[in-house]
């Protein structure tokens, strides 16, 4: 079973909100589609047929057969959570088994608590218990793991898991990377520019271990024509590789590098020295000791003193980096001004 | 989409418990009962009082109960989980309607035996009774469908109260101002004159008028309510 994007493409009053599109999401696979809050809102309505695409179509089996976990959702606050399991269950006139599903999201210690008694975590459990009462082929979930306690995030990843071994469908909404890097195996990023599947690794001790190993044999000899020019950085226990192009800027602080990359920050392992030497080549400049900029995607030069300059990005949340007063005679060198 | 009683019984079962557990709203179903025992306890035993209290019961129960289901439903954001489950409109609203008529029904026959009123043709009355509650149903449903709120739903209802409750002495005024004959044509009205009919012996026949009347407001009320509903479930 599997949901599938076909050139689907929204604007709202002339103003693009997602460019069009392609993704299959297959069965047995968890993709997560990384975005604004706008177009994840977008992207609901849309699922829901309250909201039309612009061009283009989505394909699924069956709309009875889609399950949605909101990131708002009522749930019946005087029912106990049984009760309310079991409304459901006769609702959908569904073959699962209550105890099975209670068991699975650990709600079976407060099966007979009223759910207005019931922690946020756990009222978040119930709303899960619920989606899988459905017993559907596609799970749509709308941040799952916002707001979540440690626990709750650890029964929402064996859900997944379970999930998968279903093979069923779940596309993940959310906004956060972090989301996306924990519970999906395909990553997705959807702005106004367009789909960009982001690409990640499992982290495997040894492999990575033989890889770096590799990798200083690559730079001994420095004139390996082609190089691996993908940026690693670490989110939790995976590791998220960045095209040069998406950084923004990278900045160093207590010892730490950091890329920014459309106003999120992702930890990276290299020094800046590092950094400067790789990124030259894609036109990134060490505008300052702490500091390096991805050239292109500069859009002011301020002066404030003669001896104080920035430089301010063109990004999402118009950063601006210092630039200082021995880099601004290269950086007039590099632009050609004299 | 078939119809399936199956789960119009899971939301009667699930409004039931839920009702029962929200005593706010649930109270209110005492209210006529115990105003019907202590007029009865009282000695009064005039028409009008009896159809004061079961008139209260139709506007307490059959609408504001009604009304307060729908707008919980609508409030605590749940309908869309309702909405989008197999369950259609027509079997959320028949397993909460259902849930309503029996709770009229019961609390009219308390009220009625409490206030010691024996209608001389048990029959009749009762027919005519469970014609009212489907109008006082409609007229809760419609309200529901309005109210964004249990808050608001309960402000909304008054009017109906008010008018339903007490419009059995609207008709003393009649002679001063002419105007207000237009009430008569009130359900609540027209049920009192057939109770009234009925006393005096009168037959189904007899009464004709009265039951065509009622049920013109039932087709009416069901009608608006169906408009709105349309209207409401496009946004």
């Amino acid at each position: 079973m599997s949901l599938k994007f076909i050139q689907a493409e929204k604007q709202v009053y002339d103003s693009i909100v997602f460019p069009a599109f392609d993704l299959t999401i297959a069965g047995g696979e968890v993709t997560a589609i990384c975005s604004t809050v706008n177009i994840r809102e977008q992207l609901i309505e849309i699922i829901l047929g309250r909201s039309l695409l612009s061009n283009g179509e989505i394909q699924y089996a069956d709309e009875k057969k889609l399950a949605f976990f909101f990131l708002h959702e009522g749930l019946h606050e005087r029912l106990s959570v049984q009760e309310f399991l079991k409304f459901f269950h006769q609702l959908y006139q569904s073959k699962q088994s209550i105890e099975e599903i209670t068991r699975l999201v650990q709600l079976d210690s407060k099966k007979n608590k009223k759910i207005k008694d019931l922690t946020y975590s756990e009222k978040k459990r119930a709303q899960l218990a619920y989606i899988l009462i459905q017993n559907a082929e596609t799970y749509i979930m709308e941040e799952p793991d916002q707001n979540l306690d440690v626990e709750s995030k650890r029964i929402f990843i064996a859900v997944f898991n379970e999930l998968r071994k279903l093979h069923k469908t779940v596309l993940v909404l959310t906004s956060h990377l972090e989301t996306a890097v924990t519970v999906a195996d395909k990553i997705v990023r959807l702005d106004d520019k367009g789909l960009q599947i982001v690409q990640t690794e499992e982290e495997h001790p040894e492999e990575l271990q033989n890889e770096n190993g590799k990798e200083s044999e690559a730079e001994e000899k420095i004139v390996q024509p082609i190089r691996f020019e993908k940026i690693p950085t670490k989110v939790n226990e995976k590791i998220v590789l960045f095209d040069p192009p998406e950084i923004d800027y990278i900045e160093s602080t207590e010892g730490q590098t950091i890329l920014h990359i459309k106003g999120e920050s992702f930890p990276c392992t290299f020094t800046l020295n590092e950094l400067e030497e790789r990124l030259y080549p894609f036109g990134f400049f060490r505008c300052h000791r702490s500091y390096i900029v991805n050239l292109q995607k500069v859009r002011e030069v301020i002066t404030w003193t003669r001896n104080s300059y920035s430089l301010v990005l063109d990004d999402v949340l118009k950063s601006s980096v210092p630039l200082s007063k021995t880099k601004m005679a290269d950086l007039k060198g590099m632009l050609g001004l004299k | 989409m078939t119809f399936s009683w199956k789960r119009v019984n899971a939301i009667l079962q699930k409004d039931f418990k839920d009702f029962s557990r929200n005593s706010a709203v649930s109270i209110i179903i005492f209210l006529p009962i115990i105003l019907a025992a202590i007029y009865g306890r009282m000695g009064i035993d005039s028409l009008q009082v009896h159809f004061m209290t079961i008139n209260m019961a139709f506007a307490m129960v059959g609408t504001y109960v009604q009304c307060c289901l729908i707008a919980e439903e609508k409030e605590k954001n749940t309908l869309r989980g309702l909405m989008l489950s197999p369950a259609s409109t027509l079997e959320i609203l028949g397993g909460k309607s259902l849930l309503t008529f029996v709770l009229t029904i019961v609390v009219v026959f308390f009220s009625a035996y409490l206030s010691e009123y024996r209608p001389a043709s048990m029959g009749i009355v009762a027919f005519a009774i469970i014609l009212s509650t489907l109008f006082y149903i409609g007229m809760g449903t419609l309200l529901g469908l309005v109210a964004k709120s249990v808050m608001e739903s309960s402000v909304i209802v008054l009017p109906v109260i008010g008018v339903f409750t007490m419009g059995s002495f609207i008709t003393a005024w009649t002679e001063k101002y002419p105007i207000l004959k237009v009430a008569e044509f009130l359900p609540n009205i027209q049920l009192f004159e057939l109770a009234e009919a009925v006393e005096q012996g009168a037959g189904f026949v007899q009464v004709f008028s009265e039951l065509g009347i009622i049920g013109i407001w039932i087709v009416v009320i069901f009608a608006l309510t169906v408009v709105v509903y349309r209207k409401r479930m496009v946004d």
